[in-house]
């Protein structure tokens, strides 16, 4: 039996649309979602963000969830997202047929964004009023709640590394099938957009006052996005079992620490360059069988630079096609990863990859241009994914189409 | 492949990071106990130390001792686990925040607020580029971050890991967890928390740290034969056959078990489920504990395998951990277990 690990189904929530029929129309159409503030209530209004257009309200009654449940708007985005991988894999069969199943998940804001509306209330003894959002708030009571609407899962697990979450979440999901421990499994990510990570990057004010634009000479920082998505893996077991048909294969990953500074990202782009490099290596692919990149090209100075000489450093003079869709989507964080693996793998059953919108100009010290315009009748066949987070947290992973 | 614990750090509220460990344990009666500091300076630079937070000072002398200890200074994997992360300058943050009305404000606490700044500034002070990940699951993140280090073990992808557990409680997130019914009101003796009568436990802290490697050696403290989780258990007899299935993966059986190691924690709503454990199914194993010696927090469950592996190590169990009166000559084989509100439920199985 081959230990493949194989992806059969995808869902994903994001300011592009619900579903993966309307974020495939987005990207087609060159629709971003990335615009003027509507449901979260900040002072900074002003700022750009891609939000999720519906209401916590709008959700419930998506998900038949009762008005007064007490639930994360991060929860929600998930259980939306993971409910459409859910469905679309007929997932509930897999405890009939006696199959371990697991939803690991990945979020870093959790319920911050109850948490910070109801904050007072929480830390005034006399106050009663939110104590469910109190056990609410963690990043693993957001998991718990997912999993819990959806089955009853063998497994849950929660990776918190910031930005790159989602992809160690699949490349957990990965080496717990590999390793014989569960046979199918739900992973990736989640976050809703808060006013405590929003006031945070716009501290370190990289929060760029119009639509981002990354690998773009003039960018000037990005944008926050929330959204949420997954992947429904598979060992061949369970394929047979279930007769799911695989839309992929997870080819290779990376896992690598820069090790260089809290929030910036190495001049050098270290610990890139290795997460890259190990994807890579275990993948066996050649570096010219990589048909295209899904950078985490954030917009910001530093880590466009830095990912830029990490691409550079690993495929020298022959750069494959790359772009960042984080224009379409914004910076969805802890959901990143997963976000872009589905709008990556999209591309590849669809023949297509998406450009990276706004850019104009080059980055002098970089040696390649990326995708300007959509690109159709497109054979991809194995893609690279980049996410990183803060602290240097990098990882890559690579989907192959199968032969 | 097997995978052993070479080395530990742990700073938590005992004399742990001293020669004197837990020998002669402290007794507390206030239900929120701070972790025992050592002198920082001694580990850490000045100029560095200027910039950390509690958390992170304790994580980095814990993993430094760790390390000292193992003689394994760049490990193939970093993974933490932490439930609530860097909460204090989470709080810090969110506090001027909501002060200030989203203006006027500082970065450095919102830099540091990640759960996963923690991994990132031990491998930042190891200068270390290997695997670097984080856990933060309730009662169950430092498990996790064991299991995904013993799996990339076995499936030959590391041969070393420093896995840990780091959590730390704020006035203000006590409060909050106390209003939702984790803490007692008051306690008279920590050392004797299995004793209490009501619900909930005491709060405690910790950064205990592990250097996991593959090469067998006298000085190590453990081999860590297995780990798993289960999530949602429908009842006890569901539980019982799960556990019995776990130590057949090892071929064992109940009774090759010397000491249970259990996560009662003074609790009387679910310190019933550990004594059935014993009573039913480990009746001929020494029931011992650890959270009268640590405390209560989310990653409690690191402390529990720091107290499991020193009692293989000197082949000892403290009478104050001891929960019954089986006796054993040679401790050969520990089970640790612990749940998390009756829902997540951790086994640790050392030899």
């Amino acid at each position: 039996m081959s230990d493949s690990i194989f992806v059969t189904s995808l869902g994903i929530v994001s300011g592009v649309g619900v579903g993966i029929d309307k974020t495939l129309d987005s990207l087609l159409s060159l629709y971003s979602g990335v615009g003027k503030l509507k449901y979260l209530n900040t002072f900074h209004n002003e700022i750009p963000c891609s939000e999720v257009q519906l209401s916590d309200e709008e959700i419930k009654n998506i998900l038949n969830i009762t008005e007064d449940e007490i639930i994360t708007r991060t929860s929600l985005l998930g259980i939306l997202a993971a409910k459409e991988a859910y469905d679309n894999a007929e997932f509930s069969n897999c405890k009939k047929l006696n199959l371990r199943i697991g939803f690991i998940n990945g979020t870093t804001v959790g319920g911050m964004e109850k948490s910070e509306r109801y904050y007072a209330d929480f830390i005034n003894p006399e106050s009663n009023k939110y104590n469910g959002f109190i056990d609410a708030h963690d990043c693993g009571a957001c998991t718990e709640k997912i999993a819990d609407y959806l089955d009853d899962f063998d497994f849950v697990s929660t990776t918190s590394t910031a930005c790159s979450s989602a992809v160690n979440t699949i490349i957990l999901a990965s080496n717990l099938i590999k390793a014989g421990i569960l046979d199918c499994v739900i992973a990736g990510g989640t976050e809703c957009l808060s006013l405590f990570h929003l006031n945070g990057f716009n501290t370190l004010m990289i929060l760029d006052p119009q639509q981002c634009r990354p690998f773009d000479a003039s960018r000037a920082g990005l944008n926050l996005g929330e959204g949420a998505a997954y992947l429904v893996l598979e060992n061949e077991k369970s394929m047979n079992l279930r007769h799911s048909k695989p839309i992929c294969k997870i080819a290779g990953w990376g896992n690598s620490c820069d090790a260089f500074h809290q929030t910036a990202s190495s001049p050098d782009g270290k610990g890139a360059t290795l997460s890259m490099q190990k994807a890579i290596d275990m993948s066996g692919l050649k570096l010219t069988d990589i048909d295209y990149i899904n950078a985490h090209g954030t917009g910001t100075l530093n880590n466009d630079e830095s990912e830029g000489t990490a691409v550079m450093n690993v495929f020298g003079n022959q750069v494959p096609p790359i772009s960042s869709t984080k224009s379409f989507t914004g910076h969805t964080t802890s959901a990143a990863g997963s976000v872009e693996s589905v709008i990556s793998i999209l591309a590849m059953q669809h023949d297509f990859l998406p450009p990276n919108l706004m850019f104009k100009n080059k980055i002098e010290k970089l040696n390649f241009t990326p995708i300007q315009n959509l690109v159709k009748n497109v054979k991809v066949n194995n893609i690279l994914n980049n996410s990183f987070g803060f602290g240097g947290n990098n990882s890559s992973i690579i989907y192959s189409k199968i032969d | 492949m097997a995978v052993y614990i070479r080395g530990t750090g742990n700073i938590s509220i005992q004399n742990t990071l001293g020669k004197k460990g837990i020998d002669e344990p402290i007794s507390y009666s206030d239900p929120y106990v701070h972790c025992l500091e050592p002198d920082f300076k001694n580990f850490i630079s000045p100029i560095a130390l200027r910039r950390m937070s509690s958390i992170i000072k304790r994580a980095i002398t814990a993993s430094l001792v760790c390390v000292k200890e193992s003689g394994i200074d760049c490990p193939d994997a970093i993974v933490s686990g932490t439930g609530l992360g860097c909460i204090e300058d989470t709080e810090k943050f969110l506090k001027a925040m909501i002060d200030n009305k989203e203006q006027f404000l500082q970065p450095t606490y919102f830099i540091q607020s990640t759960h996963n700044t923690i991994s990132s500034q031990i491998a930042l002070q190891l200068k270390c580029h290997s695997y670097n990940n984080t856990y933060s699951h309730r009662g169950i993140s430092f498990e996790l971050a064991l299991m995904d280090v013993f799996i990339l073990f076995k499936m030959g992808n590391i041969k070393s890991a420093l896995v840990a557990g780091h959590d730390e409680m704020t006035p203000n997130y006590f409060l909050q967890l106390k209003k939702v019914d984790f803490w007692k009101n008051q306690i008279t003796n920590s050392l004797e928390i299995h004793k209490s009568t009501t619900p909930g436990s005491f709060a405690g802290e910790g950064n205990v740290c592990f250097m996991l490697s593959d090469i067998a050696d006298e000085k190590n403290y453990a081999e860590i034969a297995n780990v798993k989780m289960l999530y949602k258990i429908k009842n006890e007899d569901e539980l019982f056959s799960s556990i019995s299935d776990f130590l057949a993966e090892s071929n064992l059986t109940a009774n090759d078990i010397d000491v249970l190691m259990s996560g009662v924690s003074g609790d009387v709503n679910t310190d019933p489920t550990y004594y059935n454990l014993s009573n039913k199914l480990f009746s001929n194993s020494l029931h011992a504990y650890y959270k009268n010696l640590c405390g209560e927090f989310f990653t409690a469950p690191a402390f529990g395998l720091w107290s499991a592996a020193t009692c293989l190590k000197n082949n000892k169990v403290l009478d104050i951990q001891k929960l019954n009166s089986v006796h054993k000559e040679k401790i050969k084989t520990v089970l640790l277990y612990n749940q998390y509100k009756n829902k997540n439920h951790s086994l640790i199985l050392l030899k």
